[in-house]
């Protein structure tokens, strides 16, 4: 060390506010292996001490889809005649429990701190989102295998329109972790946040198009278009067509869905970066 | 310009850090369902202290439960931030954190890499480094096993191999040396010393005044946010023990 040398690290009181996001991002970048090593990590730890163990990662997805294809079949009146739609119902589903996971898994990670590291070490909060974003997804992706099965079983075949399930599965996956990103930051302020984000999410769900199409219950009227200003709304439907394939010619556009849902995406997922990375050098003193 | 007067390590300026938590509002009063239960505390938990650490010194840093030993820990590895004043440092600095970035449902060996990750390394250190890891922690064939079939010991001397095989240029330790048998302790204090001689510039040890009159040359004595006394290790320590068989030595609520 050479005398008359600058500091190599300085801290000051600050406002709260963005850090330097070079600096940010690069010690976010180092932490990289650690994200994806925590997530594997978190996913084996999950069923390590069940019987089936790595099967539950499809079972449990098989048997949420089946509660709501039966509990969908009887509302509908018993109306099981059309597999395919049933079978739409439960893909919808599953990229709906991509999305609620990610807010849920990310918030509670958020709070907790993975192996009490938000506590004891300097490390950029958002890599604990990161993993918990990567857990998510990799359990969504086991959660497809489920889908695969009903797919063939409802004969639902092959469309063009499934080769852009994975931008439709990136936006997902920026949608969800912007919004993951604003509750959580939230939560540090408001605990309540937490308490009502699983009926939030609820509420959301029945008012997504995801176990019903809008056209089916609200009809073409003008509730039908105030109900598509939902975020979620041009996610799914893109979602849907994807899987489907295009059924009516004259109905929503699968690449029109997708820019719709790519604007609510980018936008959300860059005001949740910004929002948490201000405001993250409170969450240890409020926390 | 700030600039480096000699070959300092650290260096603290009027530095005040605050944390506020939230506590019961009248702890055993009856109230209103519609009442509030809880308020928000804030604690000063340093208050305006200012000390330089040169380069190469090893520095005990010593005080009673709420002196603010910790608070200050964190706030020069960042988890907390300055309410006013500010810290310098000369190089990266890393506490000595055992067990951190631990899933205890998975192996021992599963978790040095985990937490090597967690502490700064990367995974070619970490595979480098996990012979001679599980080597030091000696836990023999539970090392495969879940951490949750760990003794408190054995979680001890795992988290304390993976935690102090990283190379900071800044070390600090708190309260490191609580798990282990007797044996062990002695294994851990001379890694410590090991360790200070490889740390590029300093090692701040805490809490244990018998553990900083053994490792440190100098020592800060902290109480009540404010520092007592710097200076000489055994000298800072002679006063520190002489005043709390003073019975002086209490925690105290410094609420604003």
């Amino acid at each position: 060390m050479t005398a008359l040398n600058s500091p190599k690290i300085t801290r000051k009181a600050t406002r709260s506010g963005l850090p330097i996001l070079s600096d940010y991002f690069r010690e976010t970048w180092r932490f990289r292996v650690f994200a994806w090593r925590w997530s594997l990590a978190d996913i084996k730890a999950r069923n390590f001490e069940t019987f089936l163990g790595r099967v539950w990662h499809v079972i449990n997805p098989l048997l949420f889809g089946l509660i709501y294809f039966i509990f969908v079949g009887i509302l509908s009146g018993g109306g099981l005649d059309s597999i395919s739609y049933l079978a739409a119902i439960v893909g919808n589903l599953y990229a709906w429990l991509f999305f609620s996971q990610i807010v849920t898994l990310a918030m509670a990670a958020v709070q907790s701190g993975p192996g009490g590291i938000l506590g004891q070490s300097a490390i950029p909060r958002i890599v604990v989102p990161i993993a918990s974003t990567i857990t998510s997804t990799n359990l969504f992706l086991r959660s497809l295998i489920a889908y695969v099965f009903m797919h063939l079983i409802a004969s639902r075949g092959l469309h063009v329109e499934m080769l852009l399930a994975p931008i439709i599965i990136i936006l997902i996956c920026m949608f969800g972790f912007g919004f993951a990103l604003i509750f959580a930051t939230l939560n540090v302020y408001v605990r309540d946040v937490s308490r009502l984000i699983p009926h939030f999410l609820r509420l959301w769900l029945y008012l997504s198009p995801v176990i019903w199409e809008y056209t089916r219950v609200l009809g073409d009227g003008s509730l039908n278009q105030i109900a598509r200003l939902n975020p979620f709304y041009s996610g799914v439907t893109a979602w849907t067509i994807s899987l489907g394939g295009t059924l009516d010619p004259d109905g929503p556009k699968i690449w029109e869905q997708i820019g719709v849902f790519s604007i609510w995406s980018v936008a959300i997922f860059f005001v949740g970066i910004f929002v948490f990375i201000s405001k993250e050098d409170e969450f240890a003193i409020r926390n | 310009m700030n600039l480096q007067l000699e070959t300092e390590a650290v260096r603290v300026e009027n530095l005040s850090v605050n944390y506020s938590v939230v506590a019961e509002s009248s702890p055993g009063k009856k109230r209103k369902f519609y009442e509030k239960t809880t308020r928000k505390t804030k604690i000063k938990a340093l208050d305006d202290i200012s000390f330089s650490i040169p380069s190469g010194k090893i520095v005990g840093l010593i005080g009673g439960n709420g002196a603010g030993k910790s608070t200050l820990l964190k706030t020069v590895i960042g988890v907390l931030k300055p309410a006013s004043g500010k810290i310098d440092l000369w190089g990266r600095p890393h506490l000595l954190s055992p067990g951190m970035g631990f899933n205890r449902l998975l192996s021992g060996r599963e978790n040095v890499v985990l937490g090597g990750l967690a502490a700064g390394m990367t995974l070619n250190e970490v595979k480098e480094k996990q012979d001679s890891i599980i080597e030091f922690a000696d836990i023999g064939g539970f090392i495969d096993l879940p951490m949750t079939t760990y003794s408190s010991g054995m979680f001890g001397r795992l988290s304390f191999a993976v935690a102090t095989h990283i190379r900071p240029e800044i070390l600090l330790i708190d309260e490191a040396l609580s798990a282990g048998d007797a044996a062990f302790k002695e294994r851990a204090v001379q890694r410590l010393k090991d360790l200070c001689e490889s740390a590029l510039s300093i090692v701040v040890v805490s809490h244990s005044s018998t553990l900083v009159a053994e490792m440190a040359t100098e020592a800060i004595w902290l109480h009540r946010g404010k520092i007592k006394m710097q200076g000489e290790v055994q000298s800072v320590t002679d006063e520190y023990l002489k005043f709390q068989a003073e019975g002086n030595e209490t925690a105290q609520l410094d609420q604003r």
